[in-house]
């Protein structure tokens, strides 16, 4: 899997690598139990602080994402199993992003129409634009 | 002389080598200016990289005649200042014709809006990453080189007669380098491949490459080190004529030239095979000419503080946009200014011998000495000087002044000049120096001062 980072971007190093493995993982790129680069390597890689890499793995970490093993390093969880918790985190984001929508006037049949699509796309393992 | 001479013609030699490595194309760049590989191979473009060819061969054939100038009567007492001179005219000529192609590169990319993103995007692939460190070849070669160049310690250290011509103190020289070309090695070995493609196999295929291409180029830089230290050693212990001791620079210079070479033309190589296979590989050209100023890398946003070079392909330059690299930038303009100024310091000014009731007060740049009557034992006056060392001072063309330690006297202070066959030899009463040995302009004013010591010590 191929990690593109924005050096100049608004949104934190951290953030995106943590945001770019969630999609790996989601859409079939990255599967279960394979293998992360360690941090001070991915760290050398990207040209950032080993701080930012380990900021966003621990991230990972905390939402089940992947495992930390002190021999193996980082590895990949097993996708959890649906609970009705998961719904609340979910809804609080996507409530919002909706709403940012409706602030630009996008049309509630046009969101609906993209948002099968996105699903399509994560739940059918396809690419992501 | 000729070893003044010879060592300028090296600079040179190495100096024009580096300047033409900048043309070969690599990572979309010529000469350090961006250029897609469609855009690399324009008629214009070649055009100027066989200018900048032809600049780089003059400057070095200019430069080689000029240095022979050192031969002239008239310069020679100037020998030291003329030759930092020279090295700085050979270093602005190569900068300037640089900058003047790069300036030319810039204004056809201009004209023919050749514009490539800014984005400064990092591409990383997991895999790639993942593998790291398995294709490159093994570690021990370099540490055992590091602990070979313990040999002329070790040496020292049994033969303890040898110290006199080779103080143990230099032997720790070797290891020194030694150990930064093992960094040299993790260096190489850990640097980010490039991603050329979307496919993981291209890219794994493209890193394991680079990184024994990469390794290889180390630990033969690292066996021409320890090479050359071995070389140097046994020559400052059994060649008699010192002259000799630069064979194993030469030895150095050529080898680390030739495998430079060999490195760029690999990676050349690699790079033609892989992306040469690629439909569409102009994708990730990205205009990176706002990191560098002044020749430097300049970007705060890098965490590193030693990055590869733009142009060329071994070594690091410092990531000047970082404040620990802005302080090992101005640190390291600062000490080669400070070793330039004490260098013409000492060259410049003269001895000034200062004799009053109870001692003599000899002033030289920063090796000053004095020594009062009753620590002198016997002065006498001299037309040969036994061989020797300089174990801390300085050794121009025409001075030679500080600490040195000669065969027949030991540890002395010197403050000669070279062109004078004529020496007064005070024996003082400790060890430390055991002599002072001096002279004047001339071998007149030479046995002036020789009088006037005899009539001091006898009133």
């Amino acid at each position: 899997m191929i990690l593109k980072i924005d050096m100049s971007g608004h949104i934190p190093i951290y953030q995106q690598i943590r945001n770019q493995i969630v999609y790996g993982v989601a859409t079939g790129r990255l599967e279960t139990g394979e293998q992360l680069p360690t941090v001070r390597q991915l760290a050398a890689d990207i040209g950032v602080n080993p701080m930012t890499v380990s900021k966003a793995y621990t991230l990972l970490k905390d939402e089940g994402v992947i495992v930390i093993d002190r021999r193996h390093g980082a590895k990949i969880n097993a996708l959890p199993v649906f609970n009705d918790s998961l719904i609340a985190d979910f809804d609080e984001k996507a409530e919002l992003l909706i709403s940012e929508a409706l602030m630009k006037g996008v049309p509630e049949e046009k969101l609906k129409e993209h948002l099968l699509i996105l699903i399509e796309k994560i739940y059918g393992k396809g690419e992501l634009s | 002389m000729q070893i003044y001479i010879i060592i300028l013609l090296l600079i040179y030699v190495v100096m024009a080598a580096s300047s033409l490595s900048y043309i070969q194309y690599r990572d979309y760049q010529i000469l350090g200016v961006t250029l897609s590989r469609q855009h690399a191979v324009h008629p214009e473009v070649k055009k100027i990289v066989n200018t900048f060819k032809k600049a780089c061969y003059l400057v070095l054939l200019f430069s080689t005649v000029c240095s022979f100038l050192l031969l002239i009567p008239f310069i020679r007492p100037y020998a030291d200042f003329t030759m930092f001179f020279m090295m700085a005219l050979n270093l602005f000529a190569n900068w300037f014709v640089i900058n003047l192609c790069q300036k030319s590169l810039m204004n056809i990319k201009e004209q023919n809006k050749w514009i490539y993103p800014k984005k400064s995007i990092a591409t990383v692939d997991l895999n790639v990453s993942r593998a790291k460190g398995k294709s490159a070849i093994s570690p021990v070669w370099v540490w055992l080189f590091f602990i070979l160049s313990f040999i002329p310690m070790v040496f020292l250290l049994i033969n303890s007669d040898m110290r006199i011509f080779y103080p143990l103190i230099f032997s720790f020289i070797g290891p020194f380098c030694q150990v930064s070309l093992v960094f040299l090695y993790y260096q190489m070995v850990n640097q980010p491949s490039r991603i050329l493609d979307d496919k993981t196999v291209t890219n794994l295929l493209f890193a394991q490459q680079h990184e024994r291409i990469n390794s290889i180029t180390a630990t033969l830089s690292s066996l021409s080190m320890l090479l050359f230290w071995i070389l140097f050693s046994f020559s400052m212990l059994y060649m008699e004529n010192s002259i000799m001791v630069i064979a194993p620079v030469v030895f150095l210079i050529t080898a680390v030239l030739i495998i430079e070479h060999w490195h760029q033309k690999k990676m050349r190589k690699l790079e033609e095979n892989i992306t040469g296979s690629l439909s569409d590989g102009e994708e990730d050209v990205q205009e990176r000419e706002s990191t560098w100023k002044c020749g430097c890398y300049y970007n705060p946003d890098d965490h590193r503080i030693f990055v590869p070079k733009r142009a060329g392909s071994m070594g690091w330059t410092i990531n000047i946009g970082r404040p620990v690299g802005k302080a090992l930038y101005l640190g390291t303009i600062v000490l080669v200014l400070v070793v330039i100024i004490f260098a013409v310091y000492g060259g410049i000014k003269d001895y000034e011998i200062e004799i009053d009731d109870q001692e003599i007060i000899v002033d030289a740049a920063m090796y000053d000495i004095s020594f009062k009557k009753e620590d002198i034992d016997s002065i006498s006056l001299t037309e040969q000087l036994p061989n020797g060392i300089r174990t801390n001072g300085y050794g121009g063309a025409n001075k030679s002044f500080g600490h040195f330690m000669l065969d027949e006297y030991g540890n002395c202070m010197l403050y000669i000049y070279s062109n004078v066959n004529q020496y007064i030899v005070v024996q003082l009463k400790g060890n430390d120096p055991g002599y002072v040995i001096l002279n004047c302009k001339t071998e007149g004013e030479t046995e002036e001062l020789y009088k006037i010591f005899n009539s001091w010590i006898s009133e």
